[in-house]
């Protein structure tokens, strides 16, 4: 067969998606690991160092946030706006704002609660609202307020025709369950010693060895089977498409 | 054509051989982490035990001038706590600190028949101090019985089995009496 250099190079990006899906999956395989040998705290009794809690999301007095589209109390939001488009014959979503705001919070189980900095923390949390609007339809009234606030424009120059835009928030509100992977530290708001309790000396926190912050409002055992499809998805997609790709590349 | 399949064939052998070794590596620190874990959590459970400790002479000299019908069990607590210090086996720990604990108890049990103790300050500050400790223990002693299971299971499963073999890693006693040690307690007490 004739060498054609434009026919390899699909095969080679498929070689190098596969490569790519393979660490994937090795390091789903590693957090998978760490999450399943981490046995559950109880928060009364952490320890400083990694540790895995679980329990509920209370706010500190006036502490606490709103979220940007939907003014729900929060302590935590994460937000994003979309515009479609339009490209020649194909349209696409164009992000076109993004941010996310925090603020420190305790988490609280049956026998304690402890202080949680999120600042670097990854946090898997799914989606809670997805507002839209488009021609002949306008934006809800906080969502306007908010676009308004930002200097964001929903109306096109045209006629002030909407466009056709898509906004979506994630946030963790009071109540919410959460687990937690992270560092048990030094609270830096409480002045060495003076707590009543042990626990108020203590912040979960990214830690200055550990890599892991994670944060979800998932319980472990769907945690763990998320990262258990990871691990197969990675592993298994990433080899046969590595194999295969190779198996072709050798009939050129 | 033979030399391209035999190309791809070492580089599928490869990519096997490369999966392989990095899981190895992953497995490998795994199970230090793990092992480590157990030190650390005992560790934890350690430095509440000598806390604890700590606070029984304290708690005698406060109780003993009111409890004086009680100085059998005061007796049994000093020796418990001579003995947890001394003793290093683990399931014998376990035994005495069971001991301390139903001591502890009764102690802060009877205390509700001497009003006069219930109202001295430095009392109800030890009672409170100690129970708090007593709950802490409590926590850190499933947490380390937790690692030590995950650890023990760990290292008995495959693909674990291999690396732990490989390394000479051996199963970790639980925190927790064993019926040898009861019969001590029950004969020395």
């Amino acid at each position: 067969m004739s060498f054609s250099f434009e026919l390899i190079i699909p095969f080679i990006f498929l070689i190098i998606a596969g490569i790519i899906l393979l660490i994937w999956g090795l390091l789903s395989f590693k957090m998978k690991r760490l999450i399943e040998n981490t046995p559950t705290s109880k928060i009364r009794s952490i320890a400083m160092g990694l540790v895995e809690i679980y329990g509920e999301v209370e706010p500190l007095k006036d502490n606490i946030l709103k979220s940007p589209f939907s003014n729900n109390d929060c302590v935590y939001y994460k937000y994003k706006i979309e515009e479609l488009r339009q490209s020649g014959k194909s349209t696409t979503w164009v992000t076109i704002k993004k941010g996310e705001e925090k603020k420190l919070f305790h988490l609280k189980d049956e026998t304690g609660s402890v202080l949680i900095d999120l600042t670097g923390a990854k946090i898997d949390i799914p989606t809670d609202n997805i507002f839209d609007s488009s021609l002949g339809k306008d934006p809800p009234e906080t969502v306007k307020q908010f676009l308004s606030n930002t200097n964001i424009a929903w109306e096109g120059f045209l006629l002030g025709i909407n466009k056709t835009m898509k906004y979506t928030e994630y946030f963790i509100a009071p109540g919410d369950k959460l687990y937690i992977m992270g560092t048990a530290d030094d609270n830096p708001y409480v002045k060495e010693a003076s707590a009543e309790k042990s626990t108020e000396d203590i912040m979960i926190q990214k830690g200055k060895f550990e890599k892991i912050y994670y944060i979800s409002d998932k319980q472990e055992k769907a945690i763990l089977f998320r990262y258990t499809l990871k691990t197969y998805a990675g592993l298994i997609i990433g080899s046969i498409s590595v194999i295969i790709s190779l198996v072709i590349l050798s009939w050129f | 054509m033979a030399g391209v399949v035999e190309i791809i064939f070492i580089t599928i052998l490869a990519l096997i051989l490369i999966i392989l070794f990095v899981t190895i590596i992953i497995i490998y620190n795994n199970l230090i982490r793990l092992r480590n874990n157990i030190d650390k959590s005992w560790a934890n459970v350690d430095v509440l035990l000598k806390q604890r400790s700590n606070e029984i002479p304290n708690l005698i000299n406060t109780v003993k001038g009111y409890m004086k019908h009680e100085k059998q069990t005061l007796q049994s607590l000093t020796k418990a706590r001579s003995m947890i210090l001394e003793t290093e086996k683990l399931s014998r720990k376990a035994a005495v600190d069971n001991l301390i604990t139903d001591l502890l108890k009764t102690v802060f049990a009877v205390a509700e028949d001497y009003p006069d103790l219930k109202a001295v300050e430095n009392f109800l500050k030890l009672q409170q101090r100690i129970t708090g400790l007593e709950n802490e223990l409590a926590d850190r002693r499933e947490f380390y019985n937790d690692s030590v299971t995950i650890y023990n299971i760990r290292i008995e499963s495959i693909p674990d089995l291999i690396v732990a073999k490989m390394i000479h890693l051996k199963s970790v006693d639980l925190f927790k009496a064993t019926a040898e040690d009861k019969k001590y307690i029950q004969v020395n007490f």
